[in-house]
């Protein structure tokens, strides 16, 4: 049996030299970790004495500390925003005991390819804020696509510009238990019946997910009446990976047939 | 490595590996109501309440609830003093094997503690991480709502 030594840090002062030791990762819920192989892990960081379980409103933002649980985030919009994408994602993600014990931090880290957080975030341009070696804020989209800044870092809070949206979410899964295989997140924003601004988000997509820029240029500025979204689906330039149970055409079109219901869903809401 | 849990009240000390689980942990120390199923967070078997929360002992690491309370099904009543929501079980038929009962009376009581009087979408939606392969959920469903009136004082 190969030891794993464990840490226990009590300020965020201590995490840069902890997170630059070979071997050594965080730990928030650990439900991640305990779903893959513990051989390269010599050592765990709990992370639950750094006070970072909060939500917060600041300069215009709502702040969301990593260790904040999904059924925490759930509870707190629910009593201010009740229609809030990440309410509908996050109430559709795992099971209640789980909720209860994966962490904001540890899922935009993470960033499995059933996430049903990543989408609404990278809707709603969250930023990250990092503390260890590259500590500072950047955009959610932008830790996503590079490695390094993942490298020797801990994600301390998720952030996002407090505006309120209309919202769509949709998960594709066999059965409502299973994890999804696509997501789909569309906010928004209608100012006297036109289209001022839409951000469309696939979840799961061979890049790991896809902003339907095309599309969400295509309808702003018209008004509701103006927008055509039958044929939008078939013309999406998104990319899938074959699954198991699923062929990347056959995701492809389902995704399609999904987008368009949602943006229907969405504009008559 | 070693460390201290709150458990059904009484403070313990527990000798584990560092990569243990909770439910190893607990259920080698006797405390086998705590069941085993898919050991993957799915079933809702292995559930106790951490700090007051319902989670999967399966998919957390023993270490890192060290000084925290832990309640199973055992502290919340006895066969001599059942809590409420244990009584409802039996008396709404809701146990056939029995295998799932500890983890679904645990996510009952998790869910009448915050929420005294919820409706039948909010009961589905508590246990929405157990499952039972025998009842059908039919009777699991009476029986929280069972719990909750008597809770209440209408039973």
């Amino acid at each position: 049996m190969r030891e794993i030594r464990w840490y226990y840090p009590e300020n965020l002062k201590q995490l840069p030299d902890l997170l630059k030791r070979e071997g050594v990762i965080p730990h928030g819920g650990g439900t991640g970790i305990l779903r893959g192989s513990l051989n390269h892990i010599e050592g765990l960081i709990d992370l639950g004495n750094l006070q970072l379980r909060y939500v917060r409103y600041r300069n215009g933002k709502i702040e969301v500390g990593a260790g904040t649980t999904y059924a925490d985030l759930i509870e707190h919009l629910s009593g201010t925003d009740p229609d809030h994408i990440l309410v509908k994602a996050l109430k559709a993600a795992a099971s209640t005991p789980l909720r209860n014990r994966i962490t904001v931090g540890g899922s935009a880290a993470f960033f499995p390819v059933w996430s049903d957080l990543m989408g609404p975030l990278l809707a709603l341009d969250a930023e990250v804020t990092l503390t260890g070696e590259k500590g500072g804020s950047y955009s959610l989209s932008d830790y996503t696509k590079n490695g390094e800044l993942r490298k020797m870092s801990l994600i301390t809070s998720v952030q996002w510009k407090n505006k309120s949206w209309t919202s769509f979410y949709h998960r594709e899964s066999r059965t409502k238990v299973d994890y999804p295989v696509f997501s789909i997140s569309i906010l928004l924003k209608v100012r006297k019946d036109t289209i001022e601004d839409i951000k469309i988000i696939i979840v799961g997509t061979a890049r790991r997910f896809t902003q339907c820029l095309q599309i969400e240029e295509s309808l702003k500025s018209l008004t509701l009446d103006q927008a055509r979204i039958e044929g939008i689906g078939s013309k999406l330039d998104v990319q899938f990976t074959g699954r198991r149970n699923f062929s990347a055409e056959y995701l492809k079109h389902c995704v399609g047939i999904q987008l368009e219901r949602g943006l229907k869903a969405i504009l008559r809401s | 490595m070693e460390a201290v849990f709150r458990i059904n009240g009484k403070e313990k000390t527990f000798s584990f590996d560092s990569d243990a689980t909770l439910l190893a942990v607990l259920r080698d120390s006797g405390y086998t109501e705590i069941k085993e199923g898919c050991r993957e967070g799915a079933c809702g078997a292995c559930v106790v309440l951490l700090d007051g929360l319902l989670i999967n002992s399966c998919q957390v690491f023993a270490a890192s609830a060290a000084g925290k309370e832990i309640i199973t099904v055992r502290g919340l009543g006895d066969v001599h003093s059942p809590h409420p929501v244990q009584s409802a079980f039996v008396d709404s038929g809701a146990v056939q094997c029995g295998y799932c009962t500890p983890g679904m009376v645990l996510a009952a009581y998790s869910l009448l503690q915050k929420n005294p009087d919820p409706d039948d979408s909010e009961i589905k939606r508590a246990l929405d991480g157990n499952l039972c392969r025998c009842t059908g959920y039919v009777k699991i469903v009476e029986a929280v709502r069972l719990a909750a009136g008597r809770m209440q004082g209408n039973g």
